[in-house]
């Protein structure tokens, strides 16, 4: 966090620390300035609103929560134990179509009418740089204490101040071997002329960019100019030689469960979803490595802090996250899961995908994650 | 009332008035603003700001110019391919069609009642890979083995075809439906021949139809991305994908603008040598 | 004569596969939503079921879509009707400088790509500083409809009968009981046509809307969503119920015309 990002919230946090018997009063005076007034007018506001909403809304991923006779289980559970209604909107389909329709009125503080949206690290980083985002309420999610270690202090938000982590997920290859004709063990084996225009890739710059290059021998976490390049240059030529179909968001699943698409850079929970669709379906992670991201709850500027909290509270209780797990068949961030899991599904509990092996899975560089000039480059790429 | 009786010259302002300034306020306004944020530059982040930035166009232009090319080519092809099903289509109505006239008509405006995405992924459906209309073609040997449909340019020109039939095939059917038959008759009387007679009377008197007809699907053909997106790939993409990501997805505003603006110059332009070339006057008059 | 008969029939066959072309698209959505898909994707015929016709917004997030766009078509058509329908009388009842400039107005919305215009729109409330959602989307649909409301209306006054208002003034009615009397009731057919045609193009608007909506959901919008990760059969439902109620709507106008016709002759 350097010193030009610091937004006034933080400013605030640290001023406290540094004085923490500053009176509210005294402390206006030592920093003075109308701004702080509405900054201490809002927190106050928090405090007093420590009712529940009516009404919680959230803006997820497609696909991203347990799903039941077209129902979403947990969500009617939350609604019995706390009397809150959600509405949940599948309407994330990427983080930067989903920044480009709420950019707008979250850059002029208007609400975006969501208490809880869900966006990949790299994205997530940014929103919060830009302040847009409210800060948990801490004293409503005593089991924050089950996030996982390795996920408690990203370099964007060291504390958890703004964001828990909704689900991990790992990028790989999903692929059909019948349709194939063998296995797929490389990123490199995607390229075989015989899969000409049965492969898709994905339209997010960390996941694709991140898969070759590792295939390159380079390392995704930290992306150099030169590396960077490399990369570049190999995706180009892969593009106009036809070997890729599309590059999609979640939409290669249906390609790939109905047979139009042999072979994807895909996630790792969709492709065990589509297992009913297509039994034969496997995912696997490239020998080489593959890339893992995590996607964070954050709760947009306006939206009701308090209850999103006791929502985020209420999802990380490992009982409640095994049943969203059983579904979605991503990679749980709170401890605890994997025990509560083996209760419902115990094979679930044992698959490596799930509870992966993380020493062949990297980690994409976040500031080349949101490098205008390498996103440009790469969307130009592949062709929008 | 009583002023209306004394000022009978302010009635037809006044009924234009509330829709004329809507249409200038939200069609020639944002118009304006396209053209400003077409030569703003900053980021996001930082904001955009007005600063002469011509060569927002000279960089879109560069850049893009493949899908730029790419869209009048499509979209010309969909507008000759639709006149070709279109015009047999709507002469066999207009002169066919006898009583059933309003029904065939309902079928062929049938298309616009089905949303359009919806009716663009039932394509999606039918040119699958494993769908019977790709097997049956390799079974004919017209595909090969390896071969597909979907995901092609034939897939894309062959949505946008269907996507805006009807609006060439409408205009069409209007025009030879003011054909007097007996004319037509006279015609083959004259020339001897059913074809001499097409040709020298029915045709050159649908040829407002034909005008109306091609420009009406040449114009959102052109700008269509639906079907680039929906039944090709990257290497089908068209110009409106390119703006409509860097809209809505890369939040490059300036280029943006610059790209919708480029595309509306070269619409504009074609239409003109279009009508030259067609001469409107014999047309309109 | 052989061959006449060769050639009118090969025009009709020529016309029977275009007739197939366009119709077998809606054939497909229509039976498809008879499916009965084993997963989450709807492309290939698994069985038949009336389950997704049981229950057609039994999926979450369809209804709210659909009454979003119900609502938007509702507000838009409404406004765009009535203005389009006073510059209809004004270009057809009256000559006045300025015509030739309201005409291509009028024009150019329509052959304006619909995306330049989108992006023009947005590029308005972007600098205006307005944020995107209902109301813009409203403001969208309403100056697209205008045009075609006017082109709509004006085609039913230019065949109207002006001695029909002469008579009625000679009887003593003044203009604005001429007006409502029987101007009104003659190119209501036109206004009904005009409509239901700017409610089609609205609930059916995916390219201007996806532009504008910022976090707002229309049906389309929910399509085009659903698509990237399967859309289910009840979207197909929800297709056929459109396709029928606008097949509908416009059997309700021809046999309004029908018998306002009868009862002016």
């Amino acid at each position: 966090m350097t010193h030009e990002h610091l937004t006034r919230v933080e400013l605030l946090r640290r001023a406290a620390l540094g004085g923490a018997a500053l009176t509210v009063p005294g402390f206006l005076a030592a920093c003075g300035g109308g701004g702080i007034e509405k900054e201490a007018g809002t927190t106050a506001a928090t405090t007093a609103s420590k009712k529940l909403a009516k009404r919680l809304t959230i803006s997820n991923w497609p696909l991203y929560i347990d799903t039941e006779k077209k129902r979403h289980p947990t969500l009617d559970e939350f609604k019995q134990r706390y009397g809150v209604t959600v509405r949940y909107i599948e309407d994330v389909n990427d983080n930067d179509s989903f920044y480009g329709k709420v950019q707008a009125q979250l850059s002029r503080g208007q609400s975006i009418d969501r208490d809880i949206m869900v966006l990949t690290d790299w994205m997530a980083a940014r929103v919060k740089r830009l302040g847009w985002l409210e800060p948990l309420d801490a004293a409503a999610i005593p089991n924050k204490k089950n996030l996982v270690p390795g996920l408690a202090h990203p370099s964007w938000d060291p504390d958890r101040k703004y964001s828990l982590p909704w689900q991990s997920f790992l990028t790989g290859i999903g692929y059909d071997p019948n349709r194939v004709g063998k296995e797929i063990t490389t990123f490199d084996d995607l390229l075989d002329p015989k899969l000409k225009g049965k492969v898709t890739m994905l339209s997010e710059m960390i996941d694709t960019l991140g898969l070759i290059m590792l295939a390159e021998g380079d390392d995704p976490a930290q992306v150099t100019k030169k590396t960077f390049d490399k990369a570049m240059a190999k995706l180009k030529k892969i593009v106009s030689s036809g070997q890729v179909r599309q590059f999609t968001g979640n939409d290669y699943a249906p390609l790939l469960a109905k047979g139009d698409v042999w072979a994807a850079v895909a996630w790792s929970g969709d492709v065990i979803g589509l297992q009913p669709d297509n039994p034969k379906l496997r995912f696997r992670i490239p020998e080489e490595g593959g890339m893992i991201a995590t996607d964070n709850m954050l709760i947009p500027k306006g939206g009701n802090a308090h209850t999103a909290s006791v929502f985020m509270n209420y999802v990380y209780d490992p009982k409640v996250m095994a049943k969203i797990e059983a579904s979605v068949n991503y990679v749980p961030p709170v401890v605890g899961t994997k025990a509560e899991l083996a209760k419902i599904d115990p094979a679930l509990a044992k698959n490596a995908l799930i509870f992966p092996d993380l020493s062949k899975l990297h980690a994409f560089d976040p500031n080349a994650a949101d490098n205008k000039s390498y996103k440009q480059q790469f969307q130009s790429a592949i062709g929008s | 009332m009583a002023f209306l009786h004394r000022h009978r010259w302010a009635t037809p302002y006044l009924l234009l008035l509330p829709g004329a300034a809507w249409l200038a306020l939200f069609f020639v306004v944002p118009t304006y603003y396209l053209v400003n944020t077409s030569l703003q530059t900053g980021s996001l982040d930082v904001g955009y700001v007005f600063d002469w930035a011509w060569r927002n166009y000279s960089d879109a232009i560069s850049t893009y110019h493949d899908q730029l090319v790419r869209s009048f080519e499509y979209a010309g092809l969909a507008t000759v391919l639709a006149l070709a099903i279109g015009y047999p289509l709507a002469y066999w109505i207009a002169f066919r069609g006898g009583r059933w006239k309003s029904l065939l008509l309902l079928f062929i405006i049938a298309p616009f009642f089905v949303t359009y995405l919806i009716r663009t992924l039932a394509w999606q459906t039918i040119l699958a890979d494993e769908g019977v209309v790709s097997n049956l073609l390799r079974d004919l040997h017209l595909l090969s083995a390896d071969g597909r449909l979907l995901a092609t340019s034939t897939a894309v020109v062959a949505g946008i075809t269907y996507n805006f039939l009807p609006f060439m095939a409408l205009p069409l059917y209007v025009s030879l439906e003011q054909i007097d038959p007996r004319l037509v008759e006279a015609a083959e009387d004259l020339y001897a021949s059913r074809l001499q007679a097409f040709l020298r009377v029915t045709l050159p008197l649908s040829l407002p139809g034909v005008f109306a007809g091609t420009l009406l699907t040449f114009i959102p053909a052109a700008g269509d991305f639906v079907n680039a997106q929906l039944l090709g790939t990257p290497r089908e993409h068209m110009i409106g994908n390119v703006i409509q990501s860097k809209f809505l997805v890369i939040t490059d505003y300036p280029a943006a603008a610059a790209l919708s603006l480029v595309l509306m110059a070269a619409i504009l332009a074609g239409v003109a040598a279009y009508a030259r070339a067609l001469g409107t006057e014999r047309l309109t008059g | 004569m052989s061959v006449a008969l060769l050639r009118r029939h090969a025009l009709t066959a020529y016309a029977l596969l275009a007739f197939g072309y366009l119709l077998l698209p809606i054939a497909i959505v229509i039976l498809f939503s008879f499916n009965n898909p084993a997963g989450r994707f709807n492309y290939t015929w698994e069985g038949f079921t009336l389950d997704n016709w049981g229950s057609p917004f039994g999926i979450p997030g369809l209804w709210p879509a659909l009454k979003v766009s119900l609502e938007i078509a509702a507000l838009s058509s409404l406004a765009a009707t009535t203005l389009g329908t006073l510059i209809a009388l004004a270009l057809v009842r009256y000559r006045f400088r300025g015509g030739g400039a309201t005409n291509l107005l009028i024009f150019m919305p329509m052959t304006t790509p619909e995306i330049v215009m989108g992006a023009s729109l947005l590029a308005l409330f972007l600098n205006l500083g307005l944020a995107t959602g209902f109301w813009t989307i409203v403001i969208a649909h309403i100056t697209f409809n205008v045009s075609y409301v006017v082109v709509t209306v004006k085609a039913r006054l230019v065949g109207f009968d002006r001695h029909l208002e002469e008579a009625a003034m000679d009887l003593g009615a003044n203009e604005w009981t001429t007006f409502w009397r029987v101007t009104v009731p003659l190119i209501a057919p036109g206004i009904l046509a005009a409509s239901l045609l700017a409610f089609a193009l609205s609930v059916d608007d995916f390219v201007i809307t996806n532009f504008n909506a910022g976090a707002t959901i229309t049906f389309p919008l929910y399509v085009w969503g659903a698509a990237r990760v399967g859309v289910p059969p009840q979207v197909n439902v929800v297709g056929t119920m459109i396709f029928l109620a606008a097949v509908g709507g416009m059997l309700v106008n021809v046999l309004v015309q029908r018998r306002l016709g009868k009862g002016a002759a």
